[in-house]
């Protein structure tokens, strides 16, 4: 049962971010906009949100300082899409290519900054935010362990944006209008919805959410930040497509992918599989060929947003 | 669809590579003696560095403090270059650039300059070069030295078995060897931790198989996820303490070990400053041998054409006694294994003395080798 819970414990530092930055990227395509920019806010939330940390563990520490490092690195990512946003939005300009600008951008900027300020380009800090068990709730049996112990605060976050993200997106007149301008913009223009206001919206809650995933990847993984996210961000959008853009798959894209995960790298802790003659490459592909193959099975009648990529164009209507 | 999926994919691979070269800093100079560059005739001292930075906390980290030292002290300029990428081109690029930028002597650090210098040391008999780790060879296992080359390897072996003798005697029976890529240094320290502990068993006289050994390359020098996952199933399932032997994946090990409550042995330098769960670090003395190995330059007794190995004998390794959280394990007790390495009463196999690490000739320890 140990190994049980461990591998729960261990597959939510994968999926979490994982969910958080999928969730995000849902917001930013079904409102049209295709944002392949999250690994580079992924990198620029994760080092501002480090950088704070790292600024302010000798006068705060714990969850308090967690809490405010996330809205940070929320408040960096939301600003930093502000980029893509005018570039897709205001500008029409290709979308891939503005999104890859800022992927390359982040990383560089952080390594050159990090430099500047402190001559290295890591960013130590401490960890002061592992909940070993929640009070009261850590104790129920078997849910306690799974859930309330050796966690980080970051997994009941990322749920908590999970279960309002899709409230909002399908409950709400936001949503609605969300949802519409990603499929058929200028029917949205016609019952007097402004499309580029919805875009921008949705662009800037990727970037906040895409932030805050950063941050959340990199605190229970490392010790320091080091300019990377190894790719989660491209991972994230994989998710999304596995999802098919809706959030409830994506909820289940996002665990599948980090179980996989999880038992690619702890598989020899683990005896049932250790025991299997399965090279741990296999577990590795999984999650990827399982992509494929949904891709493959869906794309006649995928569920991606009929509009997303194309900046809309009011003369076009 | 397509085109979107290919472009997001085209995309991906380019941002991906580009963050294995966005650490190029463009040859930054170190703080002193640049000043009179201009004067002079360059950079006389120039370090090109492999995959990592010059902050890598490991290996360039040492080999770049060594070379700068020595620079200040005396008033030399020197510069680090980074090559774009990893391949042997692009390293070539960078010898061919620091010796345009005026460089006497280069120091090269890691593997990957085997086959570039092979080529440089021909067409650059005038510069010297300080191979670290390395020898100059076309990658087959052919090797060449010429006369301007030294290439400086370390007993990583015996750093490695004091550090497992160490983890051992402080009571550790459960012990995990957690190597980067299977590079022979990564080997040598795994060998000697595995004979180390050994030792150690043998001399407390503990029974047979009391003391076990997990062994696995993660096969990156990075931190990751993916590491930290497969440190924390260790320790979830009874390791004590880790050997953290591969650069960045030790700050992965770090991160399992604090949560787990459990203990990291780090590696190459110091790493006790890094986290409170490094009890010591098998160090080789990087910063001293490049600095001697520059100043002989200077003092006309480069020795050249030929490749040392610096062991206990020449100081070459060790632990860091006093920032190490030993309880049990004193420094009479490290003395004595030291002293035993330098006169030969106490010999460790290296790198070659098994194809596997579960072939390394033990009494006591039993190790498990996890592909």
């Amino acid at each position: 049962m140990n190994v049980v819970y461990f591998v729960i414990q261990q597959t939510m530092y994968f999926a979490i971010p994982l969910l958080i930055v999928a969730i995000g990227a849902m917001y930013s395509e079904r409102s049209g906009v295709i944002n392949i920019a999250l690994e580079g806010i992924m990198v620029m939330g994760a080092f501002v949100g480090i950088f704070f940390i790292n600024i302010f563990q000798s006068q705060m520490s714990g969850q308090t300082l967690l809490l405010l490092a996330i809205l940070i690195a929320g408040l960096v990512g939301g600003v930093f899409s502000l980029l893509h946003a005018f570039a897709a939005i205001n500008m029409k300009a290709d979308q891939t290519i503005s999104g890859t600008a800022l992927n390359m951008f982040a990383p560089a900027f952080a390594i050159y900054t990090a430099r500047m300020i402190q001559q290295t380009q890591q960013i130590p800090f401490q960890d002061t935010f592992f909940i070993d068990k929640v009070p009261v709730l850590g104790s129920i049996p078997i849910i306690g362990p799974m859930l309330f112990q050796n966690c980080y605060i970051t997994t009941f976050i990322g749920i908590g944006i999970f279960l309002v993200a899709a409230y909002v997106i399908k409950n709400t007149r936001f949503g609605l209008r969300l949802r519409a301008c990603g499929e058929h913009p200028g029917a949205a223009d016609s019952v007097g919805v402004n499309v580029a206001k919805i875009r921008y919206a949705g662009v800037i809650i990727s970037g906040v959410l895409a932030g805050i995933g950063g941050l959340v990847f990199v605190v229970p993984t490392s010790t320091n930040f080091n300019a990377t996210v190894a790719g989660y961000g491209f991972l994230a959008i994989a998710v999304l497509i596995f999802g098919q853009w809706r959030s409830n798959k994506i909820l289940m894209a996002a665990f599948f992918f980090g179980v996989m995960k999880t038992l690619a790298s702890a598989y020899s802790a683990i005896p049932v599989l250790k025991s299997l003659p399965i090279p741990n490459e296999i577990y590795k592909t999984i999650p990827y060929i399982a992509t494929l193959i949904i891709l493959a099975i869906s794309s006649k009648n995928s569920q991606a947003p009929r509009a997303e990529g194309i900046p809309y164009d009011k003369g076009s209507r | 669809m397509k085109k979107r999926l290919l472009s997001l994919l085209l995309a991906g691979v380019m941002a991906l590579s580009l963050t294995a070269c966005v650490g190029k800093p463009g040859g930054s100079t170190g703080d002193g003696g640049n000043k009179d560059a201009d004067k002079k005739s360059g950079y006389e001292l120039a370090l090109i560095t492999d995959v990592g930075t010059i902050d890598d906390k490991s290996f360039n980290q040492g080999s770049w403090e060594g070379l700068e030292k020595y620079a200040k002290e005396n008033d030399i300029a020197c510069k680090y270059y980074k090559p774009a990428e990893k391949s042997d081109e692009a390293c070539m690029t960078s010898i061919d650039l620091a010796v345009k930028g005026g460089a006497k002597v280069i120091v090269t650090p890691g593997y990957l300059f085997e086959v570039p210098v092979l080529q440089a040391q021909e067409k650059y008999p005038d510069v010297k070069f300080i191979m670290i780790d390395a020898t100059p060879s076309n990658g087959k296992g052919k090797v060449k030295i010429n006369d301007n080359v030294t290439s400086i390897f370390y007993a990583e072996e015996q750093a490695g078995y004091i550090a497992g003798y160490a983890a051992v005697t402080e009571g550790y029976t459960q012990l995990g060897f957690m190597g980067g890529v299977a590079v022979p240094a990564v080997v040598r320290y795994g060998y000697g931790f595995i004979q180390g502990a050994d030792a150690a068993a043998k001399d407390l006289g503990l029974a047979k198989d009391a003391v076990s050994v997990k062994y696995t390359y993660v096969g990156n020098f990075d931190a990751s996820p993916e590491n930290n996952a497969k440190a924390a199933a260790w320790y979830n399932e009874g390791t004590e303490v880790i050997f953290a032997c591969g650069g960045a994946v030790g700050n992965s090990v770090m991160k399992a070990a604090e949560t787990a409550g459990k203990v990291v042995i780090g590696v190459d330098v110091d790493q006790s400053t890094e986290s409170a769960t490094v009890i010591t670090s098998a160090m080789k003395n990087l910063q001293p041998s490049v600095y001697n190995a520059v100043k002989s330059y200077y003092d006309g007794t480069f020795e050249g054409g030929k490749s040392v190995v610096l062991s206990a004998a020449e100081d070459g390794i060790m632990l860091p006694m006093e920032t190490s959280k030993f309880k049990v394990f004193d420094q009479a007790k490290y003395d004595e294994l030291y002293n035993g390495m330098k006169d030969g009463s106490i010999k460790v196999a290296n790198d070659t003395v098994a194809a596997d690490a579960k072939e390394v000739p033990t009494e006591i320890v039993t190790v498990e080798s996890i592909k």
